[in-house]
């Protein structure tokens, strides 16, 4: 579905009412627009973005253990050097996603280190505003920077699952007026009727309702839901089973990488998938090697491995990022905590990426390299990360409506993607 | 009397005065039923076709004259009502305090085994934000003043504020009933000055934060404000009064900023009401659009605020939003023309504004008929009003609102819910309407007491049925393809009660029931 056959069928459908034609000749005419495009796009290329809500603590995440001074600023929480899993030397992985050091190996695990916003807020609220809308400090913004990629991008023909997010509702980096996709379990998508031959019915019913009667982006929109009830029928996701002896992490993140797993391995041209996982707000009792941010991360690596053995070979086409609107506070608070602070890190994994490396200009953790005397410092916008993986991934060729008011430039880039 | 007259004039000629297009007396009282109010109940579109749709619009502008004791009946059921700003701003804290104390106990103990559970305290907060979305659900449903609940959501939704951010937890509620209830109906500069002063909308919008550059308060704070914070200038002029194309600079945000600068919060022990700092505010002279501001303290804001309500761009900004949701998203010139006339004439007189758009030409236009596709509320609200069923005091029916993609007072971005249609009509919210419009006429809908008896008899006439569902629940607006499919599904169903459930959930959730 383009912007453009929404456009068509709406002024389509209105002409022919008023010329006074019959509703059946109407439906006829409605089913009659240009045929929907094939709903097998066979190894497109896959952006999967995971949102860390809550704030992840990038410097427990990514460690940098060849600093004295991360260990001097959290002697309760910083993660020992024998516990660490050593990367280049300078930084390592939390033990729990001691999982993904394969990946990193064979280079398709990378991470950005001092990402973040330009704008200095330490609200949540804002700061994940900011990270969907693409807008950092403009509040006003009213669609996600995801949805206006698709909404311009028109070399990549929509399907009903061009774009999905596991939740139950649309979560801000997809809202706009490009079609998206809310979905809180792939079983649960369509009628609800449990006898199947009953549920067929209904849905027979409501599809010919629409079909003769609907008009404009009723129309369009109700099209798309009930040819993504047949994709549904056809890919069977109750009888799906992870490839490769996959075990996803129970809960309802695992089950999300599932499904978004399964929707690729289905080729139903599923190009933008987004779920998100909280739990990072960790003010008190943060933990270190083990704790509350150490099972939170668990489940992070264990569902990222997961995804990575079920997709086997389909990795190369796939990017999955992952995002949290800021990091936290270099030093330890009095509850063996972490306060909210400025930039955090991120990871990028697939067959595209430029792994093995910790990307990203490392601004050190002295004071007077600090953001505000106690954060680390963004060196790199989270935009011109968003933007390489739009352009080098994705194949966007114009930015500047992706991320108005921000020119994302190659000189800038991260460089996640391999050219 | 002369008014007396107008209204005598108004009601009898309107609709005639519209010529060759004029509507019957039924069409336009479905028409006025499903925008100045949440759809029609049961019988409805005739009784307000026998007074004379004009006298019926003209009763709800006049609201305060509508008795409306069935819903102040219903109102006791609900505690958020029994508490003020000051005793919600306590309970809050009350219930963070032992959250922090639970925390802290499982740091000491060194469980971390523990998911951070809610206390008692956080989960009887929680069940009052769940009644401050239910209660806009049972008002909309049920008040007779259904054009002020309409205004109401209006309003709320052009001054939006998030109920999850922070103290907005608790200063929503009072938000909701002391500045948008009241002024509602009033004038405009009355309503912005309201939102400005209220605690919910200094603390969305970050103004409480904004200090003149280099002051700090006379006592210490552990995180005390530093500096200007634009947000709310730059939103006051884009999108609560000049609109974006209002013609303003970023200098004069910055300036509107210095002006606001001290409008703050009180602190929650001394009730989270509206409090001027004279610490904060910044003396220096403003210029704003050439006018110029010397210090005066908060008078410099009310007079910024009346000033910018007078503007030729806030009535345009304002009157094509209103009739946004009044005629079509994309309102014709005539009608918007019509509004602002009437804002200049009266100051911003917003029930005469609304009268200048309901005697306007445009909404009474036939193309201006089921022009505009329902929110997700008021889909559920019509579908509920469509049956006479009865919403009941627990949360269930506003959860249904926000699985249907509308949670109220969950709209993060300052914008609040868009007007058009894009907005709602995805594939899967469809769906997820056809869904909720079956489990309704199944009697399953969580949350309403339903009694289809009473509106739709069971009959085993097939025909006589889809005549009645027709009539009674989309105003005989079915089309004629509709009614062919509904029998043709009816066709095999024996069971009456069956063929009822299937008729009145295809037409709740098909196309038709979605326009408005």
């Amino acid at each position: 579905m383009t912007i453009s056959r929404r456009v068509f069928v709406k002024t389509s459908g209105l002409a022919l009412f008023s010329l006074g034609l019959d509703p059946l000749f109407l439906a006829r005419a409605v089913a009659s627009y240009p045929p929907l495009p094939s709903l097998t796009v066979p190894d497109r290329p896959v952006l999967v973005c995971l949102f860390q809500r809550g704030a992840v603590d990038g410097l427990n995440m990514i460690v940098p253990h060849g600093e004295p001074l991360y260990y001097r600023e959290r002697p309760r929480i910083a993660i020992p050097a024998k516990d660490v899993v050593d990367l280049d030397g300078h930084f390592g992985l939390h033990p729990s996603l001691a999982p993904l050091k394969d990946l990193w190996d064979n280079k398709s695990l990378a991470a950005i280190h001092a990402i973040g916003s330009p704008d200095a807020t330490r609200s949540h609220f804002d700061a994940q505003d900011y990270m969907e809308s693409g807008t950092p400090g403009v509040k006003s913004t009213s669609d996600g920077w995801l949805n206006r990629y698709c909404r311009h991008d028109q070399e990549h023909a929509d399907t009903a699952f061009r774009a999905v997010a596991f939740g139950p509702q649309l979560p801000r980096i997809l809202a706009g007026t490009s079609p998206a996709l809310a979905l809180d379990d792939l079983q649960a998508f369509g009628l609800r009727v449990p006898q199947e031959a009953a549920r067929d019915k209904l849905t027979r019913a409501f599809e010919e309702l629409y079909e003769g009667a609907a008009t404009g982006l009723l129309a369009s929109s109700s099209q798309e839901g009930f040819a993504a009830i047949d994709v549904l029928k056809r890919v069977n996701p109750a009888q799906y089973r992870p490839a490769n002896g996959a075990a996803y992490p129970q809960g309802r993140f695992g089950r999300s990488l599932l499904q978004i797993a399964q929707l690729i391995k289905s080729d139903v041209g599923l190009e933008i998938a987004f779920a998100d996982l909280g739990g990072w707000d960790t003010h008190v009792n943060q933990g270190s090697s083990d704790g509350q941010l150490a099972t939170r991360l668990r489940e992070l690596g264990l569902g990222l491995a997961a995804f990575n053995r079920d997709l086997g070979e389909r990795m190369r086409s796939v990017v999955v990022l992952t995002m949290s609107e800021f990091g936290r506070t270099i030093a330890e608070n009095g509850n063996s905590g972490t306060d909210h602070g400025h930039a955090t890190a991120m990871l990028a994994l697939g067959g595209p990426v430029n792994g093995g490396k910790v990307l990203g200009n490392w601004p050190g953790l002295g004071p007077a390299d600090r953001f505000e005397g106690r954060d680390v410092a963004v060196t790199t916008d989270f935009r011109d990360l968003f933007g390489e993986i739009l352009v080098r991934h994705l194949g966007a060729t114009d930015l500047s409506v992706v991320f108005p008011g921000f020119t994302p430039a190659p000189s800038r880039f991260p460089g996640a993607v391999r050219g | 009397m002369r008014l007396r007259f107008l209204t005598v004039w108004l009601a009898l000629a309107v609709p005639a005065a519209l010529g060759a297009q004029a509507l019957t007396p039924r069409d336009s009282a479905l028409h006025a039923l499903n925008r100045l109010a949440y759809g029609p109940r049961p019988g409805e579109v005739d009784s307000v076709a026998g007074l004379g749709v004009m006298r019926w619009i003209e009763r709800q502008l006049d609201f305060e004259r509508v008795p409306d004791d069935r819903l102040a009946g219903r109102e006791r059921a609900f505690k958020l009502l029994d508490y003020d700003r000051a005793e919600l701003a306590q309970r809050y804290g009350d219930a963070l305090r032992e959250r922090r104390e639970m925390q802290r106990e499982m740091a000491q103990s060194g469980d971390t085994t523990r998911r951070r559970g809610a206390a008692a305290p956080m989960r009887e907060f929680r069940q009052l934000g769940g009644e401050l979305q239910q209660l806009a659900v049972v008002r909309a449903a049920l008040s007779e003043r259904q054009l002020r609940e309409v205004m109401v959501d209006f309003w709320t939704n052009h001054f939006n504020v998030f109920v999850g951010k922070g103290a907005d937890r608790f200063l929503t509620p009072s938000y909701i009933e002391e500045t948008i209830r009241p002024n509602a109906l009033g004038r405009f500069e009355d309503l912005l000055i309201a939102t400005a002063k209220s605690p919910a909308m200094l603390f969305y919008l970050d103004n409480a934060q904004s200090v003149a550059p280099g002051v700090s308060p006379p006592r210490r704070q552990p995180r005390a404000p530093r500096g200007l914070n634009e947000n709310y200038a730059r939103e006051l002029l884009e999108l609560h009064t000049l609109g974006v194309d209002g013609g303003y600079t970023q200098q004069d945000v910055i300036a509107v900023a210095r002006i606001f600068t001290g409008w703050g919060i009180d602190r929650p022990q001394q009730g989270a009401g509206f409090a001027f700092h004279e610490w904060a505010h910044d003396r220096g002279e403003k210029q704003v659009f050439g006018m110029r501001f010397r210090n005066d303290g908060v008078n410099e804001g009310i007079r910024l605020l009346k000033l910018l309500a007078a503007q030729h761009a806030t009535m345009h900004h304002v009157s094509a939003k209103l009739c946004a949701r009044f005629v079509s998203d994309e309102p014709p010139d005539g009608c918007v023309d019509a509004a602002v006339e009437a804002w200049h004439h009266t100051n911003g007189d917003i029930r005469a504004v609304l009268r200048a758009i309901f005697t306007a030409p445009d909404f009474w236009a036939p193309q201006a008929l089921r022009a505009k596709v329902k929110t997700p509320l008021e889909f559920v609200v019509s579908a509920v009003r469509a049956t006479g069923a009865e919403p009941d005091s627990t949360l269930r029916l506003a959860q249904v609102v926000t699985r249907l993609g509308q949670p109220l007072y969950l709209q993060p971005a300052p914008t609040g819910y868009p007007e058009s249609q894009a907005q709602w009509v995805t594939s899967g919210a469809l769906l997820s309407r056809m869904n909720a419009a079956v489990a309704l006429a199944a009697g399953r809908m969580p949350g309403v007491r339903l009694d289809l008896d009473a509106i739709i008899p069971l009959t085993t006439h097939h025909a006589q049925l889809t005549d009645l569902v027709n009539a009674r629940l989309l105003g005989g607006s079915m089309s004629a393809h509709t009614r062919s499919v509904i029998l043709e599904q009816l066709a095999d169903v024996n069971d009456p009660r069956q063929a009822r459930t299937l008729a009145v959930g295809l037409a709740l959730g098909g196309p038709e029931f979605q326009r408005q």
